[in-house]
């Protein structure tokens, strides 16, 4: 496990990491997901011991590795963390073999040859590279070589798993395959792993768990549909591309939460407590539906606007439609042409009260 | 549209003059830097080769320069390459200071060489009572040669250690960090080998300045045949008593010089497809 208090790091009087707390429990997969230039890697080079934070506290598998314990101030080494570690950029050792890559940490360890090449084999078969054990990192493409990367952090048999986004050094076409490579040997592995990324789509396929970091901590952590569903900060919202509008919680209705954002009054999930108070709201642009015609069978949150832009992607469509402010949504192409609707036309929004998140 | 026709054919006879003009200046300036060392070559009589290696003088001075050069470069090596290690790898105060103390004997004239050299080794210089304790003069002995091509030659190692372990990627060290505890590893497995080119092709420009010194050697070591004559010093000897030995000289150390920085150039040429 990962437990980090009070973590601080700046670089020229710029706060990087700013008190930053976080928890990540044995065996779980959690991303560590952000904007570029957030901290990411710092953070995981603090964890690895490879950088020194300011002040704040740092325990793998509740030992302390970076902190104060009463007067005595601690640092692990890097290499007694019992760490693994694949860089952003591929790291392999240029001059060295395929094999004699991975077998590089088990020569530390004073193991005997048959030992070494034994564990240097599974691992090789591990990751799929028994062709390549002879051929140096070069001749390999980006995907075999970040997986012989990985293969390598994984055979001393470490505990934590820090992984700098992996994928970004796979060729463009390859980075899908590479993925879902990945995803399978996290699954196999069993290992408590932190995956950072600025990629949402990678956070949400690879881990149980996503914390988005933001302003030099963690802006909130969770479950990954948690994230996405119960979006506790603006940061948050905005990084995931949700719609966000400021607004106001009037009262009870219907069992309901009425609120009001720009004079449209929207129907949400009872919360009392927020009743009468200034809130936040978001709605993810996936939940939202449309039909050009008024829904008959829907009693609440039927809103009419007019569709302002349409951007289509090979799969997925999103809209612009303005509802006396804009709001977007992401519908499937197929959809969009069975609505046979452009820019221009009138259009009815429409969505469940238990889509809409509040939070004040 | 007349002077859409007219600007292409202007671009073409302005693109020819200035080539034109530009192969004039490249020919004369490589007959000017070649033609002094053809004239060396047309100079020499081939067949005169068996009677200057029959002379001692020349003979000693050959393999004085030869042992020498060695001795100097192999110094370098050791002092030199960590220096460069350290240099790459550290941040400090005054810095800047060391690194450009360590180029100067790179711009010093040799001759200011070899005077610094002896106010610092002479018996009456810096360090001169502690040698005269120990009994021990420096000018006038082979020992003087040797010191004299360190000093000028080794910043060239230093120079290139400290390129090649520059340039490498950090990422590739903090990975060794995760999967070793010793630092000495890391600098014999990962650091000097993938350093190794550079210092190579360092190691030899030092041996190949360390053989053409001449200056700082002539003035703190001097010129005794035999002891601290090298080829430079013996060519300049010659000059007047035995010209075309001087030649035979100047002509093995084209040769030398020429092999030098073709190797270097083809070091060069030659590297991992993952490193550059």
């Amino acid at each position: 496990m990962i437990k980090i208090e009070y973590l601080s790091k700046s670089f020229n009087k710029k706060n990087v990491i700013n008190n930053l707390n976080f928890d990540v429990e044995k065996n779980e997969i959690v991303a560590l997901l952000g904007p570029n230039g957030s901290g990411k890697t710092t953070l995981l080079n603090i964890i690895a011991g490879l950088q020194y934070p300011d002040s704040g506290n740092i325990y793998l598998n509740n030992t302390m590795v970076n902190g104060t314990n009463k007067t005595k101030k601690i640092y692990v080494k890097p290499f007694k963390r019992q760490i693994g570690y694949v860089f952003q950029t591929v790291s392999l050792f240029p001059h060295m073999k395929i094999q004699d890559n991975i077998a590089y940490g088990l020569k530390s360890l004073h193991l005997s040859n048959a030992e070494i090449k034994k564990r240097t084999n599974t691992l090789i078969e591990f990751v799929d590279l028994t062709r390549y054990a002879q051929n140096y990192p070069h001749q390999l493409s980006g995907g075999q070589q970040q997986r012989a990367a990985l293969a390598r952090s994984l055979v001393t048999e470490p505990q934590i798993l820090l992984l700098d986004e992996p994928v970004s050094a796979v060729d463009p076409q390859l980075k899908e395959t590479f993925r879902m490579e990945l995803k399978k040997y996290l699954q196999n592995l069993e290992i408590t792993t932190l995956y950072v990324t600025h990629n949402i789509n990678e956070a949400f396929m690879m881990a149980d768990k996503i914390a988005v970091m933001g302003n030099g901590h963690i802006e909130q952590i969770g479950d990954r549909n948690e994230i996405f569903d119960k979006t506790r900060s603006t940061f948050v919202a905005k990084f995931l591309g949700l719609n966000i509008f400021e607004g106001k919680a009037i009262k009870e209705q219907d069992n309901l939460l009425l609120v009001e954002i720009n004079e449209l009054q929207l129907l949400t999930t009872l919360n009392p407590s927020l009743a009468g108070k200034n809130v936040t709201i978001t709605i993810k642009p996936e939940d939202i539906k449309l039909s050009t015609e008024k829904p008959s069978n829907i009693k609440y949150n039927i809103i009419p606007g007019v569709l302002t832009e349409i951007i289509q992607t090979r799969s997925i469509t999103q809209i612009t439609i303005d509802i006396g402010f804009p709001i977007k949504a992401i519908i499937a192409f197929s959809e969009i042409k069975q609505l046979n609707i452009t820019v221009g036309d009138r259009i009815y929004t429409y969505f469940n009260p238990s889509i809409l998140n509040v939070f004040s | 549209m007349t002077q859409n026709q007219k600007t292409p054919k202007n671009s073409q006879l302005t693109d020819k003059t200035t080539l034109i003009f530009l192969i004039l200046i490249v020919t004369t300036y490589i007959v000017f830097l070649t033609l002094p060392i053809i004239s060396v070559f047309l100079k020499f009589d081939l067949t005169q080769i068996n009677t200057h290696l029959q002379n001692t003088t020349i003979t000693d001075a050959i393999k004085l320069s030869l042992y020498t050069a060695i001795a100097s470069t192999g110094i370098s090596i050791i002092l030199a390459v960590p220096t460069g290690y350290f240099l790459a790898t550290r941040n400090f105060y005054g810095k800047i200071v060391i690194d450009s103390l360590m180029d100067l004997p790179l711009v010093l004239p040799p001759a200011v060489a070899g005077i610094a050299l002896l106010y610092t080794f002479a018996p009456k210089g810096l360090l001169g009572p502690l040698f005269n304790s120990l009994n021990l003069t420096i000018p006038g002995y082979t020992i003087a040669v040797i010191i004299a091509q360190t000093f000028v030659a080794s910043p060239f190692l230093i120079r290139a250690a400290k390129t090649g372990f520059e340039k490498q990627d950090k990422t590739l060290y903090n990975s060794a960090k995760i999967l070793t505890d010793s630092r000495i590893k890391i600098f014999f497995t990962i650091s000097l080998p993938l350093a190794m080119r550079v210092i190579i092709s360092g190691t030899v420009m030092t041996w190949a300045r360390a053989m053409g010194e001449f200056g700082a050697t002539l003035m703190f070591a001097g010129n005794l045949p035999g002891i601290t004559q090298t080829m430079p010093l013996s060519i300049y000897t010659m000059l007047y008593s035995d010209p075309t030995a001087g030649l035979m000289l100047s002509i093995i150390l084209i040769s030398i010089s020429f092999a030098v920085i073709f190797t270097v150039k083809m070091l060069e040429h030659k590297r991992y497809g993952a490193i550059t």
